[in-house]
């Protein structure tokens, strides 16, 4: 709250700071002819199958410049602001899907049928010997966890709380999915002051060689690599998945972070036409990912509710679907199962994330070669925490027992890019591929239920430019194409007696992109087809848009964004680990920690499904207007 | 005769015969450059000071290009008349030329040179009978001395018409760079900036100012000595933050959604070898150059600390510049395109003669349909700013493409200055644009 009061006293103040530069552009503009102040307000209004209203997001963003020349040794001195603020009026125009009433009783499936129903109330499962007080975790302001993606199907499911923190805290997690109304609403007030986007000094030292060291210092987006969409080498900035997904421009959805950044401009030589090295010194707090609050519009991998859900568990208890012997309704009690807390690595210097890269040009290729180490902005679920065992009341660490602490594992990165335009096929090509080593996927082979791997992931792309007279004679349309992939070395996964155990996610997959653009109307009106399809998922996304420049101010862009093809998949739940042996074996003899791979949705198939699939049945209009000032 | 007295007499028709054969080169490259030291050309009836409009064009149809013609004939614009001026280009240049004249000679396909170093290539008077005359003339304007060794147009705004109603749809604000590595006769280093490992010849840098949708959009090209290479090209887009490589090959692509070609810039920005060029003869026509200081400027598009204002426009849809026109020695050239499936048939170049810019150019499409005509107004540096003063350059300042079909036109306003310090080489590299992007 204290945070909230802070958050809307900044509002107010940068509010007011707008509108005071808006009212007084001549002022402006005598000031200083070196500060350049320009700006924009956006609508975004989408509305999303079944739901209705989905977003309507309000956004004042300034952006100001000021050339400061030269300043004792340094040359090309400038600094750079933006301030972004924006109100999502979703959260108060569908509170019954968003906001203070979402979501409602629910009833968790028990395919036994036993107590003498195929489902029941959050609350009515079987009791485990220490079981929960519905009383302390009543059935209200829930949803099943993926009931907006698929059924249950005899998997496990439980209740979810929706509504925004301050109206029930079950399930936010301390320090990052935590927000309450106004967070949601304003979501760039927060302590991380957000509301300055972005806030650096550029400056350029000259050495006598002719070489220049170009230095930026401040709150920044660093950007790496040559790729649309996918973030292959572009990992330094997190990003803010909830505002919509993967499907906005980057430069809106990158969490500016405190960072010097500073390239040590080499220009031509006798081999390079341009050679630069590169340091990064990301020295900001940590952050992740936003991926998006259970009962907020945009979850991606609806990997927020399952948190949610998760650490409500923990803290609460609550009713499983089809856990006790794979098909009984099954409650338990706080501490037993779930997500403890997320270990958010505080500011030290061990903790700050470094990168080196050195880029050029080498005749007709452009290249680069990167390195990065940082914190993986995706969290990690690690088990083998203390938890009480359900049928004993024994606290222990339980191998292979669903109980986790949230990690942000340190990541250590190397790849490179390049790009090289093809004269006689008169098409660019590029190749971007990072290494890393670190990274923690989930395992139902492993006693804490996450295993280390190394990833090499990526992305082919090809650019042309090409002209159908009978479209357009004037104006050629850009096709633009890529494939990404995604490699996950010492692979786990084999076939047990009851499904597959191991890594959910594939050991190999692929997604396509490609975007078809074209330009009417001296570039006014551009309608662009973007669809993208996830091989191993069968989960496709066809994006169609048109772009209207109204006028040099006025942009209006509509569109829609529609899933085909696969949705949810299913892979083990590990229902039949048999961590509390021998309470929870399937058979005598079963040996503990063992699973046997009986599956469903969740928790694990959403990393099978992936982005694409995850996201099916939420096709959505859009509309956005855009007024630049 | 003895044959002392032949010897003498052999030396000295020698020495005559060098002598003139010298003097007859130092006339081929002083006519080149200065046709106008001897006379002034004139025309019946044609004054300075007066005005062609469709009362009196009649009489001055082969003075003017067919598609002014036309447009004076329907009253959409009318033509000033001023002195014929020398336009002097810098004297490094024509002594460069001076240095390698006899050395330059074409190779055995279209695009390919032998032997320029700097200088005009070819600065002999074309021969009609030479059927590779007009590529001679195309490589003259290529080596042109155009904006000389580095140049900057800051601003220069570009504005979308209706010429039917002269509602202008859209300004685009930017500043363009253009900067020799090769040639250079004028700014240190000469005659080339080391290293150039590519072997470039030419970048132009440009960065987009306003309008807010395309705002720190920026574009680099490389424009390599060998002609048969496309241009090396990327673009940085504020709003991805990255630097994309382009595919160039897409010349006749609309600029930015304007009325010219990428391959329109300048007069002519493709490559020799896409076009068959065919020189049409020697011409004196009125073409638009003139003295800047003295024209009734535009007082509202641009203003700064250098009083400097803009070239206005009038006429039809405000797509004329108000600017004017002076009788000149002109080459008229066709270029053909190579590739059967460019959507043009032709353009006729109308090269001066004297500067080898391009400042009137006629477009046709493939029905052999007047389709675009294009006119780049050169003012004299000495009635410009005053950093312009002396640097032999005829400026490009300002600039009118009119899709006549379409009835629709883009306008350029210049601000061109020829400052070495506003083109530095190290502005024309990749990583340049990354770290003056947002």
């Amino acid at each position: 709250m204290q945070t909230t009061r802070k958050g809307l006293r900044h509002w107010s103040v940068a509010l007011l700071g707008g509108a005071g530069l808006a009212l007084t552009p001549l002022a402006g503009a005598i000031a200083s002819e070196e500060t350049k102040i320009t700006g924009f307000y956006e609508n975004a209004t989408y509305v999303r199958d079944h739901v209705g209203l989905s977003k309507f997001r309000n956004t004042l963003q300034l952006n100001a410049e000021r050339k400061l020349g030269e300043r004792g040794p340094f040359s090309n001195v400038s600094w750079n602001g933006v301030l972004r603020g924006s109100y999502d009026g979703v959260y108060d125009l569908n509170s019954s899907e968003y906001g203070r009433k979402a979501g409602g009783a629910v009833s968790l499936e028990n395919t036994s049928g036993f107590g003498g129903s195929t489902s029941v109330p959050h609350g009515s499962g079987l009791k485990l010997p220490n079981s929960f007080d519905v009383a302390n975790h009543p059935n209200r302001g829930m949803i099943v966890l993926g009931e907006n993606l698929h059924k249950t199907s005899g998997g496990v499911a439980f209740g979810v709380p929706v509504r925004p923190c301050d109206k029930d805290k079950r399930g936010c997690i301390n320090g990052y999915l935590d927000k309450d109304s106004n967070d949601l609403r304003f979501s760039e007030f927060n302590d991380r002051l957000d509301f300055i986007r972005e806030l650096y000094v550029d400056f350029d030292y000259g050495f006598d060689n002719g070489h220049i060291l170009s230095t930026r210092l401040g709150k920044q987006q660093v950007v790496w690599g040559r790729t649309d969409l996918f973030r292959v080498l572009d990992v330094i900035n997190p990003v803010d998945f909830s505002r919509n997904n993967i499907y906005d421009e980057l430069e809106d959805i990158r969490i500016p972070m405190w960072i010097l950044k500073s390239d040590y401009r080499m220009g031509a030589g006798n081999v390079f036409d341009d050679l630069n090295l590169s340091f990064v010194w990301n020295f900001d707090r940590f952050r992740p990912h936003d991926i998006g609050q259970c009962g907020s519009p945009n979850v991606i991998l609806d990997a927020g509710c399952f948190f949610r859900g998760m650490n409500t568990l923990w803290e609460y208890g609550g009713t499983v679907a089809n856990f006790a012997g794979g098909e009984i309704a099954t409650d338990f009690g706080p501490g037993q199962i779930g997500i403890r807390k997320a270990h958010m690595p505080a500011w030290s210097l061990s903790n700050t994330q470094f990168g080196l890269k050195l880029e050029g040009v080498y005749g007709d290729i452009g290249f680069s070669l990167n390195a990065l180490t940082y914190r993986s902005q995706l969290p990690s679920l690690r088990g083998g925490i203390p938890a009480q065992n359900g049928f004993t009341g024994e606290t222990g660490i339980w191998p292979y027992l669903i109980a986790f602490d949230i990690h942000f594992p340190r990541v250590n990165l190397l790849g490179g890019s390049l790009d090289y335009y093809s004269q006689g096929l008169d098409t660019v090509f590029r190749v971007e591929v990072a290494h890393t080593e670190g990274e923690e996927f989930a395992n139902t082979m492993k006693s804490r239920l996450y295993s280390e791997n190394s990833v090499t992931r990526y992305v082919i792309g090809a650019d042309k430019n090409i002209f159908i007279p009978a479209l357009n004679s004037r104006r050629a349309f850009l096709f633009s194409g890529q494939i990404f992939g995604q490699h996950i070395h010492q692979y786990e996964s084999e076939k047990r007696e009851l499904g597959r155990v191991g890594i959910p996610d594939w050991k190999a997959n692929w997604i396509g992109t490609l975007l078809v653009k074209g330009w009417w109307m001296r570039d006014r009106l551009s309608p662009q087809l973007l669809a993208a399809h996830d091989f191993r998922a069968g989960a496709t996304t066809v994006a169609p848009s048109i772009e209207w420049l109204v006028s040099d101010n006025l942009r209006l862009i509509g569109g829609a964004n529609l899933k085909v093809g696969s949705g949810a998949n299913k892979f083990d739940d590990c229902r039949t680990c048999n961590p509390w042996d021998p309470f929870t074996a399937a058979f005598p003899g079963h040996p503990e920690g063992h699973s046997l791979g009986l599956g469903g949705y969740e928790p694990l198939g959403r990393f099978r499904a992936g982005p694409l699939g995850m996201a099916k049945g939420q096709d959505e209009l859009q509309l956005t207007l855009r007024y630049s000032f | 005769m003895n044959n002392k007295t032949l010897t003498r007499c052999t030396l000295a028709l020698g020495l005559a015969a060098a002598l003139g054969s010298s003097q007859a080169l130092a006339d081929v490259v002083d006519n080149s450059f200065y046709p106008y030291r001897d006379s002034q050309p004139s025309h019946p009836g044609l004054s300075a000071g007066m005005t062609i409009n469709q009362g009196n064009v009649a009489q001055f149809k082969d003075i003017i290009d067919p598609a002014f013609l036309s447009f004076i004939e329907q009253g959409w614009v009318e033509l000033s008349v001023g002195q014929t001026s020398s336009f002097d280009l810098h004297p490094n240049y024509v002594e460069a030329t001076r240095a390698g004249l006899g050395q330059v000679s074409l190779g055995a396909k279209p695009g390919e040179i032998n032997g320029w170093q700097a200088g005009r290539p070819f600065p002999e008077e074309p021969d009609a009978n030479d059927p590779r005359a007009g590529e001679k003339l195309a490589w003259n304007y290529k080596y042109g001395y155009n904006w000389g060794d580095s140049a900057a147009i800051m601003p220069f705004y570009w504005k979308y018409r209706d010429m039917n109603n002269g509602r202008v749809e859209r300004t685009i604000k930017f500043n363009f760079h253009f900067l020799n590595f090769t040639g250079r006769v004028n700014q240190e280093p000469k005659p080339a900036i080391t290293p150039n490992p590519s072997e470039l010849f030419r970048g132009i840098y440009v960065q987009v100012l306003e309008p807010h949708d395309v705002r720190n959009t920026q574009l680099l090209i490389h424009r390599a000595m060998d002609d048969l290479k496309r241009d090396n090209s990327w673009l940085y887009l504020g709003f991805q933050r990255r630097v994309r490589r382009l595919a160039t090959g897409q010349v006749t692509d609309a600029f930015l959604g304007s009325d010219l070609m990428i391959e329109d810039f300048e007069g002519y920005n493709g490559r020799i070898s896409d076009m068959n060029w065919s020189y049409k003869g020697t011409r004196y026509m009125l073409m638009p150059f003139y003295n800047h200081n003295d024209l009734q400027l535009d007082s509202e598009t641009h203003s700064d600390s250098d009083g400097y204002q803009v070239v206005a426009f009038g006429g039809q849809g405000g797509c004329f510049p108000n600017i004017t026109w002076q009788l000149r020695k002109v080459y008229e050239v066709e270029a053909e395109p190579v590739d059967g499936s460019h959507p043009l048939a032709k353009r006729t170049h109308y090269m001066d003669a004297q500067t080898f810019t391009i400042p009137r150019t006629v477009a046709y499409d493939r029905r052999g349909s007047l389709w675009k005509t294009f006119t780049i107004g050169q003012a004299h540096p000495d009635h410009h700013l005053p950093k312009n003063k002396g640097s032999g350059v005829s400026i490009d300042d300002s600039f009118s493409m009119i899709d006549v079909q379409a009835m629709h036109c883009t306008t350029g306003q210049f601000k061109g200055q020829v400052d070495p310090s506003l083109s530095t080489p190290e502005m024309f590299s990749v990583q340049h644009m990354r770290a003056t992007g947002n």
